[in-house]
This record gives C-alpha cells, structure tokens and sequence, in this order.
C-alpha cells in the first residue's frame, strides 16, 4: 500500500516537474516590444567579496543604453569591495559614483545599504541589482522593454553559472533547476507575482506609493514584499524572459547550505501551510521514501533509479533550454535533490538566520528583529556577578 | 596602500587551481600587486623525489614556459585590472628534519635557480638576478608536523641574504621576526581559492616590479592585514 501511494506521489511530483519545465519554456518565448528607453539609476549594494565581483559591475558600465548611471553603494570604506569599486569608478568615471552610508537604521542590510543611493540617484527609473550578477550589454534595453504603463515591477530570472567547487556546483543545480522552474510555474500556471531581489526596475513614483524602503526595512525578504505591495496596489509584476547570470564560482558546502536554509525559512513565513506542498517539486526526495519503507526489492531500486533518471534528463533539457549545460555536474543533482530535500525541514525547527554576517529571527512575512543569542542566561549572569562583587 | 601577497601557488606545482583562475580570483578581489611562486623542490630527499614524481614542483625543463606564461598573465591583469603579477618561485629544500629544512621565495626570478644548490649559492644567484630573497614560514606553524626552521636557527650566518621574512603565513603569525626587528611581509601561501582570506601585506609605494621591490627591501610603508571576504 505504502509503495503505491509514493509511487503516485512521485508520478504526481514529476508531472509537475513537467509543468514547470512547461512554464519556463513559456517564459522563455516571451517577447516584449521595446518602446521608449528612460534613463536609469542602477543601484549596486556591496558588502563583502562575490565571485567575478569585478565582472560583475563592469558589466553594468558597458550596457548598451543611452543614459543611465551606476550607483555603487556600501555601507563601510573598510569593505573589501570598495577597493573593487574604487577601480570600476576610476574606469568609468563619468558613469558610476560610490555611496558609502551607514546611517539608516534599517535592519535589513541590504535595504540599509541602499537607502542613502536611492536618495542621491538621478532618475525616475530605478533598478536594483546584486552585486553577485552579471549581465550582457543589451539587458537594461530588454529589461526596460518589458515595462509598461500598467506595471509597477520589472524583474529578471536568474541562472547560476561558473560553479568550480562543490559547493557552487549544487548552488548553480539547485538555480537552474527548482529555483528557475518555480518562480515560472508561479508566475505562469499560478498568477503570482514573483519578485527577484537579483534584478528589480522599477518607477520611483510607484516606488514611493507603496511606501519606498521604508516599508521593507525591517523584513528578510524585501524583493517579494516589494513585489506583493506592488500588486495589492493595482501595479503589474513582470517576470522578464531576459535571464541574468549569478555568478557562483567557488562557493562552499557551507555556503551553499546557509543560503538554501535561509531561503527555506524565508518561503515557509511567506508561504505558510503551502509550504508544505513543495516537495512535490522533488521527485528524488519522494522516490527516496520507497526503498527506505519498502526495503531494497528490486520494483523500489527501480523506481528510485528511474525517477533520478528522469530528474537527471529533465534538468539536463532546463540546461540546454537556458544555455547552461550541465555536463558532468548533472551527476551531482541526486545528491542536491536529497540535500535539498533535507534542508526544507529545517524552517519547521528553526526561524534563525544568518545573512552575510548578521543573524536574525524572522517572523511571519520575514520580517526580522536582531538575534541576540542566549541573551537571558547573559544577562542573569551578570546580575549573579554584580551580586557577588557587590 | 597596495594590497599584495607574494606567496601563491597553482597547478604548476602543488597549487589546486590553474594559473588563469589564480589570477582572475586576486583580480576579481580587487588585489594589487601578487607574486606567482611555485615550487622548486631540492631532488636529493626522499620528499623531493616524491615531488619530482608528481609533479609539484618546477623544473629547470618547464620552467622557461612557466616564465612565459606568467608574463602572459600578467600583461592581461595589468590590462584587465591593473593588477601587477612578478614572477617568482619558492625554493623547497625540504628534508624529513624541520631544522634542516627551509623554504625561500625568490620573487622576480630571471633564470632557473636549483633547490639542491648550497643556500650561499641560492642566495647570491638571487642577488645577481637583482630578485627579492623572502624567508617564509621561519618558524614554527600551527598544525604542522613538518616546519621549516633552518633559515631561522642560522639567521645570523644567512640574514644578511634575505630582504624580508614573513612575519605571517596564511592564518599563523610569527612574532619572532617582529621581536628581531626584521623585514617583514604576510602571505597566504596560497594553494587554493578559500586561501585568499588570510594574512595579507600592504605597501604605499607605487605600482611597479622596482618600487614593490625597494619598498619591501627598505620597509617602510609596510603594513600587514588579516584580509576577510
């Protein structure tokens, strides 16, 4: 009885592998007609070294694009990218100028890092990138032809790419499989608005309506809560079929688990009970169940075997669909899928997170207060200190 | 200030990564000035025979190539990011003893110099190619079994040879160098990408071979840093 009801439960988890492998190949054709071309501001928040940093944000400078400018924003001089962006300013100085603030009191690092360049940009248009992206010249003309007087939030999917250690392979796996392939099923089969933090254009007028980074401030997930306010407001958000590159090149094990735990926790606060259908989206973890709670018979080894197969071919299509070939590093999705896999549990035990150095407890809609560990064994501590030299 | 590290292996010896790679990673850091010293392992030990066997080492064979190649690179990350790379190479003279065994970087090397040669003969050829004489790792390491302490328990009869020591290595710190008042320098030593957060050293002097050189020499603007990501 177990055996059928995992065999239907994965047969169910690879038809809608399929469908979101449908939906990226929909969203793939997508064609928008370039209009006008505003200028643009784009913001680049720093902290700390990415792969291919320097890359990255020259990348940025050689837009084909008629005016635009570049805001690189940090939160501290003693950052290591500031010397990175000290060398991108020198290079392209007429074009990109370095805001260093700390003094907003926003807990999301990122949005705090921002705030001070926001005020200081130029343009009525607006777009936000990680500074762990890279783009070709004719992104900003085919991200802002996707912008339209109804839409509120332009952003972009995203592609690992470069992985040369273990770690940044699975992270490049995992982007270019369930990552790519869930935010097209949502945003084509189930109407909902997905919003990439890698790449957000947006209207400052729209911006402000919705409360500008004051609203995001205090939350995790500033991209989607973005993106949610947008919508309720009426304003359109558009998933772009133009694919950014994350450049993820030696990342580690570590790293790669951190990120994927942080992201895990940050879908169950906004997800809630929903997120308890996300397995489905993992056929290996499913045909995993059968030999454990069949035992090793020959019909179980067979399914397992067979659903990775399929898995395997189905990423293996994602890849040559996005222009990513997987090559040998499509061994590793098993491996992936299981780790994965394990890591969804980990939300339901913890609502710690650690983002770049800072550690927070999220609550519902992500937002965040300040982890401050076993604070109240600390602080009886030192009251029993006080005491005794008192 | 410059950010540099003098002391950086690849595939040519017992490093992980290819030559092209190293130099894009100190690149995409946003470093300024970095050496390329692989190694060049004595062949008269057992150690060295083992590294002659598989390869972790350079040799008098492959060594114009790897000159060549490093010149190549280098052209590419002063154009790219204006990123000075020297050629060098880490003498090994590695034996079984620690206090018999020292490593020596040789940095804007010229010509082949042997690991088995006398240290006297090391030394003036270094002098003679005008390359930069750096002890590193003199003293003892955390961790390992094997250190490299020669240069250090003979610092009075070879000191006079060598432009700087290393005051750090990769994450170990050597505050006998700075007790001596000797010349010093930090590095990572590095044979793999998370290497590059370690001991690093800055020079405020200007971005070519000779005043990286004489800055080093004269040590003044010297300054270490523990570089984090």
């Amino acid at each position: 009885m177990i055996l059928w009801i995992f065999l239907f439960l994965v047969f169910l988890s690879l038809t809608v592998y399929i469908l979101q492998t449908l939906a990226l190949r929909r969203k793939l054709i997508e064609n928008y007609i370039p209009k006008s071309l505003p200028p643009v501001s784009i913001i680049k928040p720093l902290k700390g070294l990415d792969d291919n940093l320097f890359d990255n944000l020259e990348s940025f400078c050689k837009q084909d694009y008629p005016a635009y400018e570049v805001i690189l924003s940090l939160n501290d001089y003693n950052d290591p990218a500031y010397r990175i962006a000290q060398k991108i300013k020198s290079r392209y100085p007429n074009l990109v100028r370095i805001i260093v603030d700390n003094s907003s009191n926003a807990l999301n690092p990122k949005v705090k890092n921002m705030i001070s360049a926001y005020e200081e940009s130029k343009y009525d248009y607006f777009l936000i990138s990680d500074s762990n992206v890279y783009v070709e010249p004719d992104y900003l003309r085919k991200t802002i032809s996707a912008m339209t007087s109804d839409t509120g939030l332009v952003t972009n999917l995203i592609i690992g790419q470069g992985g040369k250690t273990f770690g940044a392979k699975l992270e490049n796996l995992h982007l270019n499989s369930f990552v790519i392939t869930s935010v097209c099923f949502l945003d084509k089969f189930l109407k909902m608005p997905c919003s990439i933090g890698k790449s957000m254009l947006m209207r400052k007028k729209d911006f402000e309506e919705i409360g500008g980074f004051n609203a995001v401030k205090d939350v995790l997930a500033e991209d989607y809560i973005i993106g949610k306010l947008m919508n309720e407001k009426g304003k359109k958000v558009v998933l772009c079929s133009y694919t950014v590159k994350n450049i993820n090149e030696y990342w580690s094990f570590r790293k790669f688990l951190n990120r994927h735990t942080r992201w895990a926790k940050i879908r169950w606060k906004i997800a809630g009970v929903k997120y308890f259908s996300e397995p489905l989206s993992n056929p290996v973890f499913l045909s995993f169940f059968i030999p454990i709670l069949e035992g090793f018979s020959r019909i179980s080894i067979t399914a397992f075997i067979l659903t990775v197969i399929i898995k395997i071919a189905f990423d293996l299509y994602i890849g040559r669909m996005i222009k990513s070939p997987l090559g040998f590093s499509s061994l590793l999705i098993p491996i992936k899928d299981l780790i994965t896999a394990f890591i969804w549990f980990v939300p339901l035990i913890s609502c710690k997170v650690n983002w770049r150095g800072n550690i927070y407890k999220i609550g519902k809609n992500t937002v965040i207060v300040p982890y401050e560990g076993n604070s109240s064994i600390k602080i009886m501590f030192n009251k029993l200190k006080t005491a005794i030299t008192n | 200030m410059l950010l540099c590290d003098f002391h950086i292996h690849t595939k040519y010896s017992d490093g992980s990564m290819e030559l092209k790679d190293v130099v894009d990673l100190f690149g995409q850091a946003g470093f300024d000035v970095i050496a390329i010293t692989d190694h060049v392992v004595n062949g008269d030990s057992m150690i060295g025979k083992f590294a002659y066997k598989f390869r972790f080492t350079v040799t008098e064979k492959n060594f114009n190539e790897y000159i060549e190649n490093i010149k190549y690179e280098a052209k590419r990350a002063w154009d790219k990011y204006g990123m000075l790379v020297i050629p060098g190479v880490e003498i090994s003279k590695n034996y079984f003893s620690s206090e018999k065994s020292a490593h020596i970087l040789i940095i804007d090397i010229k010509d082949f110099i042997p690991a088995c040669e006398s240290y006297e003969k090391i030394f003036l050829e270094a002098k003679r190619q005008k390359a930069l004489v750096v002890a590193c790792h003199p003293h003892h390491m955390k961790g390992e079994i094997r250190n490299t302490l020669y240069l250090w328990k003979n610092r009075n009869k070879y000191g006079k040879y060598i432009d700087a020591w290393e005051i750090a290595n990769r994450d170990d710190v050597f505050n006998v160098v700075s007790v001596k008042k000797y010349p010093y320098i930090a590095n990572s030593d590095f044979h793999k990408a998370s290497h590059l957060y370690s001991w690093k050293t800055l020079l405020n002097c200007n971005k070519d071979v000779t005043s990286v050189k004489n800055c080093i020499k004269e040590n003044k603007g010297v300054a270490i840093t523990l570089f984090r990501g």
